[in-house]
């Protein structure tokens, strides 16, 4: 009996003493993330609701008058908006399951044990996301020029007779950007791919091996299942990269021919900045932005998903 | 541990001095409405070299004030002006900036009390008379008018004597006989006529503003692009010479540079500040003669000289102003000298009528076969006939420019500029 | 065998591909401007003139020194800021936690063209009462990328790999939690640390857009808004840009060169 009362009072105790250890532990806790969720509140947030007032606002430079939903009426009807919407996707649909093939392909030869000069193919093929947009663009419109290097190659391997009008010709031009963009992420989701195949066990390969799968079958059955939760997030950050596209089209093509290549993004800046500004209709245009970009995560969570069960 | 915390520390220190420094430089900015004006601008080349000059000039009038020249790209500009304006910030603007005429009227009516009245400070008699709508509004004058963008026809004289032409044969042509003596021309050397970037829709506008026609009415704020005749003719005649396959396609600027530079093309037809560019290769000296642009066939009013591009300085409403607007009027507003000072020293042609009198303007020029390109530019900006640019030049130019791709591919051209009025009247409120 | 040949073949073909325009870049910035516009593929002796022009037409070394500045402050901080609340919100689990952790990943979302104008008031303002921080500042162009949701979510992902036994053992032996995560967390997640520096140190230097916006005075020009501005003549010199370009980006590549073993590692631990 008395035992159990000071059984009792102890465990009182520890649960008293357990309470304020969480308490505590929360407070630490919070403390940690507390910096950081204030500065993104602060400048993602906080001016992503001010954009929202002024997306129900309209008029050219500082003398914006409210217009309620205006604006959004004006966005489905608008055909440059469209335009811009079909392109980005376009874009998306066919540039980022290239890309992610290619760095996917490119992880897998590169994680051979026996490969000699790993850093310096590695390196090199990096190499593309560290350049500068400024430097990049600048490239990219030499290579693809009417006279680029691109061209008078194809024409001396005899692959094509005349010139491709690969930045002035509406449907080359989206290829030349969709070379670019590829050209510049591959090796960046390359990495990631490679530093989750240097976890994958190699005893699972060694197991295929003497089940006499081959190197297609181990690629598909094991590699890729295993590879599963970063491919999502790799294709997650590059859905996002690609629905906010600006610097490629910007600098290489600056949208044409006529509106060919135009993203939304590039839309938002000029809306901003290229004509007489109107503020508040270029951040309707981005709320569109937000709202696919969300759209599109839930769908590529849901593929995702299904396929696991 | 430690090294983390030195790190932040150190870090935290930096930051500090940074700040700090930009302290200083506050310091010093709040004394600049006593002693120093800044000025923005583009191209170091041009733009710059002549605010310089400018500089060096109101010296010897006024060596107190510091003038801090500070070079931007045009685009950067734009972005920085339209940011700050609409923030209602005016901290970091500079006192005088350099606007594109095309863009002028968008600054002046989106900001209306950010720019200074210069009406009375210069006598717009003095200026070139179709640099004043853009630079002027409501009848005030806001801009003092700077570069010309008075076009001519560059062309190779070499290739035209091979295809039996003389630069003679090319004076007071209309586009129809461009395009004829173009197909002459490629027949006998090969070469194309002229390079075009599919973007940039500056022929079209060459063309109109031959015939003072222009994307919008008179009010510079109503669409005219269904019914524009100028425009209309415009639109057959790019496709005239596209389908003759006179042109050779570029994407950017530096390949048009390359695509007179190494010879690939028999004239340039542009803005008379592409002449340093044409000089810098000079292997090709005595082989160019500059004529007048052709007009517009079958428009009465079109006459054979036209514009491109050509800005203004404009004065923002900071401190400081009064002292600005002392600078531009005693530089660009009146120095007869200075002007040629600015045309021996950087070729630039400014918009000044009393300065065509000065001797630099009456210089032969070698590289163009010993013609005094300088006199005939300034002659034929004379005869620009005035537009006013209005509100939407670019906005408009991006409607257009899917149109053009639109009749290219074979639809209706009275259908393509229906469309485009009816959605630029959308877009333009 | 052949299927090592093809391995090579491949992966040279991709290196040529990927390093090729690189090449282009530097044999550029050996030539004069109309060489360049032709598209000479040989080096040509310019490269000192070039050189020398560009160090005459613009305010090089400063530049270099205001991008290394802003580019190593951002770096630390961001370090620090997100590797904190990776850690945080791994360690100290919790549904709220993870309610907000959600809440700011959204974040990534948002395109940074709509945040610009807003941003730029809010520094406008800012500047009125605190000019140090405000427009023109190198602090208001490091401030708003100092923290991303994206390093947050990565040192999330590697914090989880995380042997907590450890940090337990370090609350016994008395330290503190800050003590539990410099001490012991740090210092055994290093290479994750240099993983995420070389995202950060990239963008930061590459940065255009913000500090286009935010920069005014030539004094606090970076690197990236130099060489645009160079681009901006009516008659460019291009081997001069093409020499801008070339020392822009050795810095970035001959970083990543050096520690692109730490790299891979410290990815490995995100991708786990």
């Amino acid at each position: 009996m008395i035992t159990a009362k000071v059984n009792q009072n102890q465990a009182l105790k520890t649960a008293k003493s357990g309470r304020k250890i969480r308490a505590k532990n929360t407070a630490i806790g919070w403390s940690f993330v507390t910096i950081a969720s204030l500065m993104i509140c602060l400048f993602y947030f906080y001016p992503m609701v001010q954009a929202l007032i002024l997306s129900f606002q309209s008029g050219t430079g500082a003398n914006l008058t409210f217009t309620g939903l205006d604006n959004y009426a004006r966005l489905l009807k608008d055909p440059t908006f469209l335009t811009t919407v079909k392109n980005t996707v376009i874009y998306l649909v066919i540039q980022v399951p290239i890309m992610i093939i290619l760095a996917l392909f490119l992880s897998v030869l590169l994680n051979n044990k026996t490969l000699k000069y790993k850093g310096l193919f590695r390196t090199a093929i990096f190499l593309p996301c560290v350049t500068s947009l400024v430097a990049y663009s600048v490239i990219f419109k030499y290579l693809f020029g009417q006279d680029g290097i691109i061209n008078i190659m194809l024409m001396k391997l005899s692959l094509i007779s005349e010139p491709i009008q690969w930045l002035t010709d509406p449907f080359w031009a989206k290829i030349a950007i969709i070379v670019a963009i590829t050209w510049r992420w591959t090796g960046y989701n390359m990495i990631f791919y490679l530093s989750a195949l240097q976890n994958v066990d190699e005893s699972i390969y060694e197991a295929a091996k003497i089940d006499g799968a081959s190197s297609i079958q181990q690629f598909f059955k094991i590699t890729i299942p295993m590879l599963k939760p970063i491919i999502l997030f790799t294709s997650i950050t590059s859905t996002i990269g690609t629905l906010q596209l600006f610097d490629e089209v910007m600098n290489i093509t600056k949208g044409g021919p006529g509106n060919a290549t135009m993203t939304i993004s590039q839309y938002i800046y000029n809306l901003s900045f290229k004509y007489t500004p109107d503020f508040g209709y270029a951040a309707t245009v981005s709320y569109a932005i937000v709202i696919m970009i969300v759209i599109f995560s839930i769908i590529q969570f849901k593929v995702a998903g299904d396929k696991n069960e | 541990m430690k090294k983390v915390l030195a790190l932040f520390l150190v870090s935290i220190l930096l930051l500090t001095a940074c700040s700090s420094g930009s302290k200083d430089k506050q310091a010093s900015g709040e004394s600049k409405d006593t002693k120093e004006i800044t000025v923005w601008a583009w191209d170091p080349n041009f733009n710059i070299k002549a605010m310089n000059l400018a500089k060096e000039a109101y010296k010897s009038e006024n060596p107190d004030l510091k003038i801090k020249v500070v070079e931007n790209a045009q685009a950067d500009i734009v972005q920085k002006l339209n940011t700050s304006l609409s923030s209602g910030t005016t901290k970091g603007l500079p006192n005088i900036v350099l606007i594109e005429d095309y863009r002028a009227q968008s600054f002046l009516k989106a900001y209306p009390d950010m720019f200074q009245e210069l009406t009375g400070s210069f006598n717009p008699e003095d200026f070139a008379q179709y640099k004043m709508a853009p630079t002027s509004l409501d009848g005030k004058n806001y801009g003092l008018p700077f570069d010309t963008g008075v076009t001519g026809l560059y062309v190779r004289t070499d290739y035209l004597e091979k295809a039996g032409y003389k630069v003679a044969d090319l004076q007071n042509i209309d586009w129809n006989k461009y395009i004829e003596i173009g197909k002459k021309v490629k027949a006998a050397t090969g070469k194309v006529m002229l390079t075009q970037d599919p973007k940039d829709l500056g022929l079209i506008r060459m063309m109109i503003q031959s015939s003072g026609a222009w994307y919008l009415k008179k009010d510079g704020v109503t669409p005219d692009l269904a019914g524009n005749a100028a425009l209309k003719e415009a639109f057959k005649t790019y496709k005239e010479i596209l389908d003759a396959d006179l042109v050779k396609p570029v994407s950017d600027w530096s390949q048009f540079v390359a695509g007179f530079n190494s010879g690939d093309v028999a004239t340039v037809p542009t803005g008379n500040w592409i002449t340093p560019s044409i000089k810098s290769e000079a292997s090709q000296s005595g082989k160019w003669a500059v004529v007048p642009m052709p007009k517009q066939s079958g428009i009465a009013s079109s006459v054979n000289a036209s514009n491109l591009g050509g800005s203004s300085w404009y004065v923002l409403n900071v401190p400081g102003k009064e002292k600005a607007v002392d600078f531009l009027a005693k530089t660009f507003g009146s120095n007869v000298d200075f002007y040629q000072t600015l045309n021996k020293e950087i070729g630039a042609i400014g918009t000044y009528k009393p300065a065509a009198e000065g001797e630099a303007y009456k210089a032969s020029d070698d590289f163009f076969g010993g013609q005094k390109i300088i006199t005939d530019f300034a002659n034929w900006t004379e005869q620009i006939p005035q537009v006013n640019y209005g509100l939407h030049t670019y906005a408009i130019e991006d409607i257009l420019a899917v149109g053009m791709q639109d009749y290219l591919k074979g639809k209706d051209l009275d259908k393509v500029l229906e469309d485009a009025q009816k959605q630029a009247e959308e877009q333009i409120k | 065998m052949s299927k090592r040949i093809f391995s090579y073949t491949v992966l040279i073909i991709a290196s040529i591909v990927s390093i090729f325009p690189f090449l282009w870049m530097i044999v550029s910035s050996t030539n004069k401007s109309v060489d360049v516009t032709k598209g000479r593929l040989l080096p040509g002796t310019h490269f000192i003139e070039n050189l020398q022009n560009l160090l005459n037409t613009v305010d090089l070394i400063p530049a270099l020194i205001n991008s290394t500045k802003i580019s190593i402050i951002t770096t630390v901080l961001a370090m620090l800021i997100a590797s904190l609340a990776g850690y945080g919100f791994e360690i100290f689990k919790s549904r709220t936690k993870d309610f907000l952790f959600n809440f700011l990943l959204l974040s990534m979302m948002i395109p940074f063209a709509a945040l610009m104008v807003p941003l730029f008031r809010m520094f406008g303002t800012i500047s009125q009462s605190v000019p140090i921080i405000g427009i023109d500042t190198k602090t208001a162009v490091i401030l708003p990328t100092v923290t991303t949701a994206f390093l947050i979510f990565f040192f999330r992902q590697s914090t989880k790999m995380f042997p907590k036994e450890i940090l337990e053992a370090g609350r016994i032996d008395g330290l503190t939690e800050l003590g539990v995560f410099f001490r012991i967390y740090v210092p055994t997640m290093k290479t994750t640390y240099a993983a995420a520096a070389i995202i950060t140190f990239m963008a930061s230097w590459n940065s255009y857009l913000w500090p286009l916006v935010i920069l005014q005075s030539p004094e606090n020009q970076t690197i990236p808004l130099l060489i645009s501005n160079l681009g901006s003549s009516y008659s460019p010199d291009f081997g001069m840009i093409m020499t801008a370009i070339v020392i822009a980006t050795l810095p970035a590549a001959l970083i990543f060169f050096i520690m692109q073993k730490h790299f891979v590692a410290g990815m490995m631990g995100s991708v786990k």
